[in-house]
């Protein structure tokens, strides 16, 4: 046995070494600079065939609270204007003052729609906004009523969130997932409880979230901290087989749902050995490792050029960025807001939140901006390939309606979504927007929403 | 149906009067002559390491210093992070992590030759060192003796490459990133009753982690080798060492930091221009205040742990000394001193401390609703239901140019029927801290008002905060919930009904000792509920 394993460790490691010799032979001969690609698509290595490839892009970008509260979310809400919904419906519809940075890449809306699914009444408390509209936005499904406390926020998913059903269909990377399937990002820190999606917005599935890095400075650290010696990086992998032999025995012991636990942590393994087995040295000058700034447009801009970055040289297509989490407790100071936003929208301080908002829908934009200027020789952005679908756990905050759900569809799917549209459908089946995105993307998705929620009609209306 | 759902059916119907949580029969009705169902023993869990427990093993086995890393957060369901631990799986980022710091941490420590053959403990050219290093790690950090296949697994791995020494760096970072090393795996085996028995490694690591918050060393690992942990005797006496260990006092703390949920005054902000004695220092000084007093009086005096609701001794810098308009002679600005807030004053116990007092409220305002919240829920293990769905949860402003209270404000939200009953509940006691504001500063007024802090807790009325102190000082619930947050923070889960009959005897002789944090302790590693589990769960979910 021993032998055996041995040699095998042997065979994986001279295949690995003497690819890479042929990576660094490129770099050492100077041929770099006359591969016709952006120079940082050639970057890493061998990744350039999967960049090269060009599929679509999806990205997911939340924002907390929801919009200023107007009459379509309910009687008690009336007395304010409606700054979110467009006038007019249609491509080219006229923006309204909420959706005025963004119109700027051309954005597509879904207004009217919410979530669908039944509420079970025990345990009580499933219906509140922050959670039910949050777990249909995300996941198309309920909460997951087992474990379900409202009195402590206590909440998991039935089944994983778009940005991880995505990046982990068989269809969407096919044979040769990027170095990283997807990247789950966050920007404020602040937060309502110190679990669950109130720090998390990306779920595997039940009690299983991925965190987000939160800080630009961590993000670097993941995409550029990787080891220049590729023999090492071998034997890094070599190393996670005795990982993996160690894991099964340990699988083997547990009960059922343990053994779903350690499944997953084998999964994991599997894919950073992945890693470790197919990407290559880093051949560029990474960007400097940016001071984590304090001010959440500073720091999304740092995060955004990042994430830009790895968009552009393929090391993922799937990102989740959390501007602030769900019923954020964020003080908005630099807007003159004093409270967390959460208790700002609750004690109802319309024009605070009007302030908010367009602020976040400005951070939007800016990561819109560059992903749009991220172009390629053929002139394509980072954008005409991306699908990016803004979204936040309710409609609005004051009484947490779950009316009128805001969603900004953005970019255009490798040309396959309809841009500068909006779709007006008033008390609509939020999930339809779901499955219109998932057929944009590609994937063979014929019906979409769980628990009431079902729908197999996509807005066909988007389709470009 | 499971337990859990069926008993949030039965908190609906109860809806807000009495003991609203979990109707399990510990709950409802303390009376002794209440015949508790038989103790069925829990399936076990299988909790990760939390991040303090990967880095105090760490130190352990291999001594200061360790490089820099950084593990997945730990999240805190129900207030602890064992549960968390318990509960969640881990993301491909953790694991990640865990790769990426099991590398760096393994490199450095055979980047230095004194430390790398002081850990070898013989030249690596002698027979058998790499085997005798493989069964030595193996053995400390998976908290059980290698059996042979593992052995010569690992010994697979330090033929990685052409080095033996960066071999055996291979085995180190592999062992520190093996789930057997990740999981506590204290799984059992299954006894004639159909009950599972940890064996003596397991309690080792049991008794360890509860204890010391790190893996067992070599001395407890023998001793279960030795048997010595097989019988009540054996453990009590293991159980005792550890306690007495110095660094029980940090495991101590965590667990009162995570049961009165300490951690939101790191992410407290005030605006300075609004709160003149708001600074971080004052918020430092709010966090130590707690956690000396806890050590006060868990080691320092071996007292009454419900002191911590009723006390007038506390300990202060200069900057909470000023904040408390106290006398504090020998304070500094880091050195806190042991002072008394005056029998007339406004403060008695924990809950009239800035700290917990800054945490439940708002930035600009105070909120009864979850400083309530917060004696209901922490210090009375009551549990706050869910408002209806349809119920309109805001609190009115006040008419522009009139001025209102808080609690007139709230009392026009209670007029409400359907909010009424759960408010009832939740506010009377919170309202008892209306003298105190955002900080935790003591007021007179409050928008130019006179306060009434004037409450009631279960229809008793209680004039102010001190009043409350009084109250709980022998409310029976106190210590009740004392012993339900140690044995979850203990277990890594919510206690179930079946289990009621050994917590009631946790009860009985916490309250026998004193209520001794202490005794406590020790009489949960002693408990049958402590080292014996039910058999391993194989249902399938949804």
């Amino acid at each position: 046995m021993s032998a055996k394993r041995t040699r095998r460790v042997r065979d994986v490691l001279g295949r690995r070494l003497s690819r890479r010799t042929v990576l660094r032979g490129t770099l050492a001969s100077g041929a770099l600079a006359s591969i016709a690609l952006p120079p940082l698509e050639a970057m890493f290595g061998d990744s350039v065939a999967s960049a090269s490839e060009l599929g679509p892009i999806f990205g997911l970008y939340f924002w907390a609270n929801g919009v200023p509260w107007h009459a379509g979310h309910g009687s008690e809400q009336a007395g304010h204007p409606d700054l979110w919904t467009p006038a007019t419906t249609g491509v080219d519809f006229a923006p309204s003052e909420l959706l005025m940075e963004l119109a700027r890449h051309r954005v597509s809306v879904v207004t009217g729609t919410e979530p669908k699914t039944e509420i079970p009444t025990a345990p009580p408390g499933q219906g509140d906004g922050h959670m039910r509209g949050f777990m249909v936005s995300m996941t198309g499904d309920r909460i997951r009523p087992e474990g379900f406390d409202h009195p402590s926020h206590t909440l998991t998913a039935l089944r994983p969130t778009l940005d991880h059903l995505v990046a982990h269909h068989p269809d969407f990377y096919g044979e040769r997932p990027a170095r990283f399937r997807s990247l789950t990002l966050g920007i404020s820190e602040a937060r309502f409880h110190d679990y669950g999606h109130w720090n998390a917005i990306s779920y595997r599935g039940p009690n299983s979230f991925n965190l987000p890095i939160l800080r630009p400075s961590r993000l670097h650290d993941q995409l550029f901290d990787v080891p220049d010696d590729v023999i090492e990086q071998g034997r890094r992998g070599a190393i996670l087989d005795a990982v993996l032999e160690d894991a099964r025995r340990l699988e083997a012991r547990v009960g059922a749902r343990d053994r779903r636990r350690i499944q997953d942590h084998l999964e994991h393994v599997h894919e950073i050995q992945r890693r470790l087995d197919s990407s290559g040295v880093f051949l560029g000058e990474p960007p400097p490792r940016p001071a984590d700034a304090g001010d959440l447009i500073e720091r999304s801009e740092q995060m955004a050029e990042l994430l830009v970055l790895a968009l552009q040289t393929g090391m993922t297509r799937v990102f989740s960025y959390m501007f602030t989490s769900p019923a954020t407790t964020h003080v908005f100071s630099n807007l003159g807001v004093p409270d967390g936003m959460h208790k700002t929208v609750h004690d109802g301080h319309w024009e605070r939140t009007r302030a908010i908002t367009a602020y976040q829908m400005d951070a939007f934009a800016r990561l819109l901006d560059r992903m749009a200027a991220a172009t390629d020789p053929t002139g394509t952005s980072l954008l005409d390939r991306a699908l990016v679908y803004g979204i936040s756990e309710y409609g609005e905050g004051y009484k947490h309606s779950t009316r009128e759900m805001p969603i900004v569809l953005a970019g255009g799917a490798n040309g396959r979504l309809q841009r500068a549209t909006h779709v007006r459908d008033p008390s609509g089946n939020l999930c339809r927007v779901q499955l219109t995105m998932l057929q944009a993307l590609g994937l063979p998705f014929t019906e979409f929403g769980f628990h009431g929620a079902q729908t197999t009609d996509p807005y066909a209306e988007l389709f470009a | 149906m499971s337990l859990r759902l069926l008993a949030s059916i039965l908190a609906l119907a109860l809806a807000c009067t009495g003991n609203i949580d979990e109707p399990d029969p510990m709950e409802t009705d303390p009376d002794p002559e209440v015949e508790l169902p038989a103790f069925v023993p829990v399936a076990p869990n299988l909790p990760r390491l939390t991040a303090a427990q990967y880095r105090n093993t760490l130190l352990e086995v291999f001594g200061d210093p360790l490089p820099a890393f950084e593990l997945e957060a730990d999240t805190n369901p129900h207030l602890f992070f064992s549960i968390g631990a318990a509960q969640t799986t881990v993301s491909e980022r953790g694991v990640d992590q865990y790769e990426i710091a099991a590398t760096n941490i393994a490199r450095a420590l055979f980047a230095d030759p004194a430390r790398r053959d002081a850990l070898l403990g013989c030249p690596l050219t002698a027979d058998g060192c790499a085997r005798s290093y493989v069964e030595r790690l193996g053995r400390r950090l998976f908290r059980r003796p290698l059996d042979d296949d593992e052995v010569e697994r690992w010994l697979e791995v330090a033929t990685i490459g052409d080095d033996p020494m960066r071999g055996l760096e291979y085995v180190t970072s592999g062992m520190l990133q093996a789930p057997s090393f990740l999981y506590r795996a204290e799984l059992g085996h299954e006894t004639p009753e159909g009950t599972r028995a940890l064996d003596g490694y397991e309690v080792a690591a049991r008794l360890s982690f509860l204890f010391l918050d790190r893996g067992p060393d070599d001395a407890l690992l023998d001793a279960a080798a030795a048997g010595a942990l097989d019988d009540e005797g054996g453990i009590d006496e293991a159980a005792r060492q550890l306690m007495d260990d110095p660094r029980a006092r940090q495991t101590v703390r965590a667990f009162f930091e995570q049961y009165l949920d300490l951690v939101r005054l790191d992410r407290l902000t005030r605006d300075p221009a609004r709160y003149p004695g708001w600074s971080e220092s004052l918020r430092f000084a709010m966090r130590t205040e707690v956690e000396l007093l806890v050590d006060d009086l868990v080691f320092e005096r071996d007292a009454d742990v419900r002191e911590l609701f009723t006390t007038r001794r506390t300990f202060v810098n200069t900057t909470l000394a000023e904040f408390y308009g106290l006398d504090a002679p020998g304070a500094g600005p880091i050195t806190f001193v042991p002072v008394e807030f005056p029998l007339d004053g406004p403060r008695a116990g924990l809950l009239t401390f800035a700290g917990p007092l800054a945490m439940n409220a708002h930035p600009t305002e105070t909120s009864p609703t979850l400083r309530g919240k917060y004696v209901r829920e922490r210090v009375l293990c009551e549990s706050v239901p869910a408002p209806p769905d349809d119920v309109d949860l805001n609190i009115p402003e006040a008419p522009v140019g009139e001025p209102r209270t808080l609690r007139e404000r709230l009392e026009q939200h209670r007029a409400d029927e359907r909010c009424a009953a759960c408010h009832a509940f939740i506010d009377p006691p919170g309202m008892l801290f209306q003298h105190f504001d955002s900080v935790g500063a003591y007021r007179e007024t409050e928008n130019g008002l006179p306060i009434d802090a004037t409450g009631d807790l279960d229809g008793t009325f209680l004039a102010d905060a001190r009043d409350l102190a009084e109250a709980l000082r022998t409310d029976e619930r106190v210590p009740r919930c004392i012993v339900r947050q140690l044995f979850r923070h203990a277990t890594g889960r919510l206690e179930e009904a079946s289990e009621a009959r050994p917590l009631r005897a946790l009860e009985d002789e916490f309250a026998a000792s004193g209520y001794r944090f202490r005794e406590l302790m020790l009489e949960l590693a002693r408990s049958e509920v402590f080292r014996v589990s039910g058999a391993l769960d194989e249902e399938v979910e949804e």
